[in-house]
């Protein structure tokens, strides 16, 4: 079947009335998330992970996808509002949003944010579309000793860039591969590091390992701060409206954002975070009414939140052609796939196609109903956002047990989202990382099967795993990855730096 | 160097002591792939202690002894909330062995939030609404036999 034909019968499948109304159920549910400062959209994936598992693939992944989506513009919500970003991707919208609420302007902000949102979004699936099917087919040449490069690759490029301390990121990685050698040696057939628990015959089940790192650790970050009352949200004086001169005005900077939001969502370990400040300073650089930025300027607004939700389609890109997550809800949906039974790879569009593009389809789709949820439903968003911690903190960790033991019906595995929980909470204190530590732990049976294989085949000769241009690359892509925090570091504070400084004056 | 850097650098050398031992127990063959690993950890952690040395020692350093970070790291933690999450997870675990996942649940929401001061019309509200949610989504719709207790089994 050819490309386009597979397009269509995605979206044909994609459009079934199951498909459409769990499209609906996660987008609200990741807005809800996205829109309660202290929860990420990680965190969301995470713990709606075990409802997706008696599903059909594609609708737990269109599930994921909408949560993820909705959690990324959900964000945008008490960061206008409250002047509190949901998430981290939200942080630079809060600077114009909060500014325009201020002056009773939050419904246009939160129209813009909406529009902005959906359009990112949108536009991103062109190149998910268009990217996705070549890079899968480069995949296809991979054979055991790219795949050692290749996970490894993945490890070195998140943990260095995701982390303050490269070293920290590189221990974290590390730890994740150690972690993931618990579990029967996929080679001797010899129990390791198993304790005497049968339930970790498998290996350490990598759904209670996020849902340990990302949501239960949240559990107790929450836990450990003085639970207080959320600043009341602003009554709207205005319409939920855009005038068309303001459409066309936002419109340069919405492609702008676009595409500063795909080329971070591609490259492995920047993710949303940093595309929203990166689109919102060239909104600010491009712009002809500068003099509004800090004030409250619709294009700032447009600029943050199109570039992060731009992230998304992007981010999936090397994520199901290689199987490196371009950040930690990529890693989460990863552990989504992987649930279902599949491996990120040439094989998703190849033999699992229909998948796949079922997926994609409803990926498009679900930026369609972000736009009417998002419109529709500010205004209990916005109530939703005040909900208080005391009340997140025994409800997140309830999902988090029932999550977890849905797994396999097993207690051990709660035990062992508890263990997962503690190493999380101590790796955010002492600032390491827990993604690097998800991503080990995904990539380390890839890597180990790859390095064995390719050992077994040379017997014993280590200069198989140099013997293809490939295998070059790849080990050039580590060196890169090794390198890039000081590039990725030094850009980061360069943007921070230009973003802050209008609100600093205002 | 820091207190956390210490804490950090401890824990991961007890982690790589920890494996190292339980896989001194495998078979030869089986051994290869994590020693590498454990390696790799420990010169890794390694580096990061001699640059936190480095760091302290050097000539250009203004900062010649260990600074305490840990009031930094742990700044507005709330020691007495925080314990109270903890064990109320921990006696929930031990309740759910007894009673089952819904009253467990149920006893568990109840205590906590009124530990964390909630009144009473949203705790009422958050206890049904999370019943229901679990009750709908896991019993009703992934069909999994959430644990029934010891008690009433």
């Amino acid at each position: 079947m050819d490309t386009l034909s597979l397009m269509g019968a995605g979206f044909l499948h994609a459009m079934s009335p199951l498909n459409l109304f769990a499209m609906a159920l996660a987008t609200a549910v990741g807005v809800t998330i996205g829109c309660l400062p202290g929860l990420s959209a990680a965190m969301g994936v995470a713990l709606l992970l075990p409802v997706t598992f008696g599903m059909d693939p594609a609708t737990g992944l269109i599930i994921l996808g909408g949560i993820y989506c909705g959690a990324i513009f959900g964000g945008s919500i008490s960061a206008i509002l409250i002047h509190t970003p949901g998430t981290p991707a939200s942080a630079a919208t809060a600077i114009e949003g909060y500014q325009l609420t201020l002056k009773g302007e939050a419904a246009r902000a939160l129209t813009v944010a909406c529009l902005a949102s959906f359009c990112g979004g949108l536009l991103s699936c062109i190149s998910l579309y268009f990217f996705s099917p070549p890079l899968a087919q480069l995949a296809m040449k991979f054979k055991s000793p790219e795949y050692f490069w290749l996970s490894l690759f993945g490890l070195t490029i998140i943990a260095g860039v995701s982390s303050k301390s490269m070293l920290k990121g590189l221990m974290s990685g590390v730890l994740g591969l150690l972690i993931s050698t618990v579990g029967m040696d996929p080679m001797e057939g010899v129990p390791r590091f198993m304790f005497g628990q049968s339930a970790l015959y498998n290996g350490v089940d990598v759904t209670c390992a996020l849902i340990g790192l990302f949501s239960m650790s949240q559990v107790l970050m929450l836990a450990e701060r003085k639970i207080r009352a959320r600043p009341a949200a602003t009554k709207f004086k205005n319409k939920f409206a855009l005038s068309f001169p303001e459409i066309r005005r936002l419109s340069p900077t919405i492609i702008r954002s676009w595409i500063i939001g795909n080329i971070i969502g591609i490259l492995p370990g920047a993710g949303a975070s940093i595309a929203c400040f990166l689109g919102y300073n060239e909104a600010r650089r491009f712009s002809r009414h500068r003099e509004e930025f800090g004030k409250g300027s619709i294009e700032g607004v447009a600029g943050s939140e199109a570039a992060n939700n731009a992230v998304t389609g992007g981010s999936l890109i090397p994520m199901l052609t290689l199987g490196i997550p371009g950040e930690s809800v990529t890693a989460v949906l990863m552990g989504g796939l992987i649930i279902q039974g599949l491996q990120p790879g040439p094989e998703l569009f190849t033999t699992y196609a229909g998948m796949t593009y079922t997926f994609f389809a409803g990926f498009v789709l679900v930026q369609f109903f972000m736009l009417g949820i998002g419109m529709l439903g500010c205004k209990g968003f916005a109530q939703i956002s005040r909900l208080s911690d005391a009340i997140l903190i025994p409800s997140i960790f309830l999902l988090c047990v029932v999550g977890s033991y849905a797994i396999h019906n097993n207690v051990v595995e709660v035990v062992i989202m508890l263990i997962f929980g503690g190493i999380g909470y101590l790796a955010r204190k002492f600032d390491m990382n827990a993604t690097a530590i998800v991503l080990g732990l995904i990539l380390g049976p890839i890597g180990e099967r790859g390095l064995r294989r390719s050992l077994l085949l040379s017997d014993g000769d280590p200069s198989i795993l140099f013997s293809t241009p490939l295998c070059w690359a790849l080990i050039a892509l580590c060196a890169l990855g090794l390198l890039s925090p000081l590039l990725m570091g030094r850009m980061e504070r360069k943007i921070a730096g230009k973003a802050a400084a209008p609100s600093d004056r205002a | 160097m820091t207190r956390s850097d210490i804490g950090t650098i401890t824990i991961i050398y007890a982690t790589c002591a920890l494996f190292l031992y339980l896989a001194l127990q495998l078979k030869a063959a089986a051994q290869i792939y994590p020693l590498c690993l454990i390696s790799g950890l420990a010169i890794l952690n390694t580096l990061y202690l001699l640059r936190c040395l480095w760091r302290m020692y050097s000539p250009a350093s203004k900062m010649r002894q260990l600074i305490n970070d840990l009031p930094e790291v742990f700044s507005g933690f709330v020691p007495l909330q925080f314990f109270f999450v903890v064990f109320g997870a921990i006696a929930y675990l031990v309740l759910l062995h007894y009673l089952g996942f819904y009253i467990a649940g149920a006893i568990y929401l109840v205590c906590t939030l009124l530990g964390l001061k909630v009144r009473p019309l949203p705790l009422a509200c958050t206890v049904i609404v999370m019943g229901a949610l679990i009750y709908g989504v896991f019993t009703l719709f992934l069909k999994v036999p959430l644990p029934g207790g010891v008690l009433f089994s």
